[in-house]
């Protein structure tokens, strides 16, 4: 169904191929019907392999053929087994039973010639391999490399291949070796980069606290990032080293964490940092003198299973005079949070950090191929790619310094990449909301929860990270925004 | 452009423009209704036979087609609904694709969103089929798609699907928690996207999958919604059309695969709804009816759903609405009740 051009032919040509498929669809009937005729009577023999061959040599699509065969296979085996064998002639038998397999494999690797893209025969050699008594794993490994020679990016043949490396028991910084010579031949190697990012990690495991996890060691990340560059620069249209470019620089979802509370007499929120359950929830206040008092009932805001922010209409006496906050669930090993007060609530807050600290070797990594983006970008001004990974580069080093000029990249990148202009639009939003989150977190604490104001910053399109404003007795948007969101934005005022 | 103003054709098409209009933005309505109509009305012909051994989801694709298109009564319901009944196994519970053929948990799928279509469930061994989805899970929560042992991230999509649609509690039926384990497992650190097996490189058609069966077991939070929604966005081409993995070619079944992903998530306006409205359209056959994968090659009923369920996903006129997590009508979601997740546009 994929890929047949539609040809303008003549009336001749159609007459002839369709007498020619009606041919066709009389042998396949013929067979089919003799092939179910056999199986009503369990006759699992060689003919019933023969009839079922030049149908799977042409449509290897058939999965019912393919497990006639894995029936006449097990018949066959077993039949070999159940002859009366003297010790002497055990290898023999063996070897009858190893030929078994080997004449099926050799169908299949005829089968994947023709369709190599076909989910059946993959599967069919796997059977094979596990079925047989004697794999020959090396062999399997040989194949696939013949296969990605055909189709670098056929994922059959990868994902066949780390199954059978690891029967093999290849080492890692083999399969890596295997990798980066794939790269060099082709830098636009999507599947190839793939591969390597499931290697580096296990390889250079990460042993530094910055959170989320880097990918890989630092020596390891700083050596990856050069090549990778390197890569993208050769053809700077092609994505594929692009995106394990954005991969390397880090750019996950932040880990789970209790970002913003805020307790008053009879109600409570409490706001997360990405979507999580109310599965095991458990808050708790806790005070001089072993005081503690659990807050229980949260539900969640969008009445969905998950949500960034709960709420409890409990009473609670005295919010004021908690010290501390303890909070766990099924996805989050407990923490305690220091509380602050505003009037006669306690409040909790932390406004995510953007930029990560990388180790100075790194660091000047990331400034020099700064540089390097930023002279591609003299010749090339509209170079999407480049424009987002100088973008991305900038708040890897310092997103307070580069803020400007960041909101100035993606607002070009509107443009010259409008296709995606909406994710440009809303990344903005997530860079600016970030910014003033932290200038928010700044002010002075007694004053901090009355308002936030949010209604100066222009590129601001979208509320990427609500949970953190729910907190403000009120919000402050600009006209467009508190259109877009009507009244279905709250603060803590209105819950 | 309203329902009422499509005029139904006349017998005979001889009369109809040649012109080649292949940049119009028009939907050959009538055109597409024929061709899903006369699909396998020769039993001989020569595309039908070679596709026999996915009959069940050819029906599937057709008659849900049909339904968004508000022509379900093109199709003859009650041999359909028999067509059905003896495809069921009477061993295993599970349904093969035709006569003739094994039970695979594909066609299984297929057989009962036809059956919710025609609210026909009560014509099969339901319990039968619960058992057969049961039998198929294996330790590590994955699902077999027969007895034959392939594991697949879409075997796992259908499992779900599978009950969901027999209003089954999943809880009750299936090692839930650690079905979704191993589809996490198949998650990909570099772009949050999913292959078919833990390891495998993300696809947007396995993608659809996970997205789909994280929507149906109440999920969703497990995903990067950023980083998974920038590569699937980055599908889209200059064409409009998008595709499947980086460098590939556009295709009209990614509409709906990375289409139907990215609604689930919110993030449908991350594309161009225009351009791929206009690269959707432009893979129609306007003589024949029906859509190709691409433009000027020979359409196909897989593709003709998928072309039809993205142009309804993106609000065209004179569509039914249709469920992003099960591609079917979002009517008969309703009639049944059934409320796969979905989040919110920020
Ligand atoms: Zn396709």
């Amino acid at each position: 169904m994929h890929g047949r051009l539609k040809v303008r032919t003549t009336e001749e040509e159609r007459e002839r191929k369709k007498k020619e498929q009606a041919l066709k669809v009389k042998a396949y009937k013929a067979a089919t019907t003799k092939i179910s005729a056999k199986r009503q009577n369990q006759e699992y023999d060689d003919e019933m392999l023969a009839y079922t061959t030049p149908i799977l040599q042409r449509n290897p699509d058939v999965s019912t053929l393919w497990n006639i065969r894995r029936e006449c296979i097990l018949a066959k085996v077993k039949k070999i087994k159940e002859e009366e064998v003297t010790p002497e002639k055990e290898a023999i038998q063996e070897e009858h039973i190893l030929q078994v397999f080997e004449t099926e494999m050799s169908l299949t690797e005829q089968c994947l010639l023709v369709n190599p893209k076909s989910y059946n025969i993959w599967h069919h050699r796997m059977w094979l391999l596990e079925q047989s008594p004697k794999a020959n794993w090396q062999r399997e490994v040989m194949l696939c490399n013949k296969y990605l020679k055909m189709d670098e990016r056929n994922f059959h043949t990868w994902d066949y291949k780390r199954y059978v490396v690891e029967k093999a028991q290849v080492p890692k910084e083999e399969e890596l070796d295997f990798c980066t010579e794939k790269i060099k031949v082709n830098f636009s190697n999507y599947s190839s980069w793939h591969h390597r990012s499931l290697l580096l990690p296990a390889l250079y495991p990460y042993e530094g606290d910055a959170k989320p996890k880097r990918p890989m060691s630092e020596e390891k990340l700083k050596e990856e990032l050069e090549m990778v560059l390197t890569a993208a620069f050769t053809d700077p249209y092609d994505s594929s080293a692009w995106f394990y470019q954005r991969w390397l620089l880090g750019y996950s979802q932040p880990e789970l964490a209790a970002c913003a509370f805020r307790c008053s007499k009879d109600k409570t929120v409490l706001s997360f940092t990405k979507l999580t359950t109310k599965e095991d929830l458990k808050v708790v206040l806790t005070g001089d003198g072993g005081k503690t008092l659990e807050i229980t009932d949260f539900l969640t805001l969008n009445n969905q299973v998950s949500d960034t922010i709960f709420y409890s209409k409990n009473p609670v006496e005295d919010p004021s005079m908690y010290q501390n906050l303890e909070v766990s669930s099924k996805a989050l090993t407990s923490i305690t949070l220091p509380l602050s007060k505003y009037n006669d609530d306690a409040y909790y807050f932390h406004a995510l950090e953007a930029s990560t600290t990388y180790t100075p070797d790194v660091l000047d990594q990331l400034k020099s191929q700064l540089e390097s983006c930023e002279s591609l970008l003299e010749y090339e001004p509209d170079s999407k790619w480049c424009l987002l990974t100088s973008a991305l580069l900038m708040r890897a080093i310092d997103c307070q310094e580069y803020h400007d000029k960041t909101m100035e990249y993606l607002k070009k990148l509107q443009k010259v990449d409008s296709l995606r202009e909406n994710y440009y639009k809303d990344l903005a939003s997530k860079w600016i909301l970030q910014k003033a989150l932290i200038q928010w977190s700044k002010t002075d604490g007694e004053h901090m929860l009355k308002s936030i104001d949010l209604s100066q910053e222009e590129q601001l399109t979208c509320l990427t990270d609500k949970q953190y404003l729910i907190v403000a007795d009120e919000i402050i948007l600009s006209k467009e925004l508190t259109k877009r969101y009507e009244g279905g934005l709250k603060s803590f005022s209105n819950i | 452009m309203d329902f009422a103003s499509f005029a139904k054709p006349t017998n005979s098409d001889a009369n109809s423009p040649t012109t080649d209009d292949s940049k119009t933005e028009e939907l050959h309505f009538w055109k597409h209704v024929e061709y899903i109509e006369n699909h396998g009305k020769d039993q001989d012909d020569y595309e039908y036979c070679m596709t026999e051994f996915l009959r069940m989801s050819g029906i599937y694709w057709g008659v849900t087609a049909l339904d968004i298109m508000n022509q379900l009564e093109r199709l003859d319901r009650n041999s359909i609904i028999e067509f059905i009944k003896r495809c069921q196994c009477p061993t295993t519970g599970g349904f093969a694709p035709c006569e003739g053929h094994d039970p695979h948990i594909l066609y299984t799928l297929s057989a009962v969103q036809i059956l919710c279509i025609y609210d026909a469930l009560e014509q099969i061994d339901c319990e039968a089929v619960v058992k057969y989805v049961m039998s198929l899970q294996q330790h590590d929560g994955s699902f077999f798609g027969d007895r034959w042992g392939e594991v697949d991230t879409r075997f796992s999509f259908c499992a779900v699907a599978i009950l969901t649609l027999l209003k089954k509690d999943l809880a009750t039926t299936i090692d839930v928690e650690k079905a979704v384990q191993f589809v996490m497992s198949c998650c990909n650190q570099t772009d949050g996207g999913f292959g078919s097996k833990p390891g495998a490189e993300s696809h947007a058609g396995l993608i659809y999958c996970c997205v789909g069966f994280l929507s149906l077991t109440h999920r969703l939070h497990l995903l990067d919604v950023d980083k998974l929604g920038w590569w699937l966005c980055e599908r889209q081409l200059p064409s409009g059309g998008l595709n499947g993995r980086p460098e590939k070619l556009p295709d009209v079944c990614y509409s709906w695969w990375v289409l139907a992903s990215l609604t689930i998530m919110g993030r449908l306006h991350w594309i161009s709804a225009d351009k791929l409205k206009q690269f959707i359209l432009s893979c129609q056959d306007n003589e024949t009816g029906g859509f190709a994968d691409r433009t000027g090659n020979l359409p196909d009923i897989f593709h003709t759903l998928f072309g039809i369920g993205a142009l309804s996903l993106l609000g065209f006129e004179g569509l039914k609405a249709i469920n992003a997590t099960l591609c079917m009508p979002q009517y008969v979601m309703d009639r049944l009740e059934i409320k796969p997740q979905i989040l919110e546009r920020p």
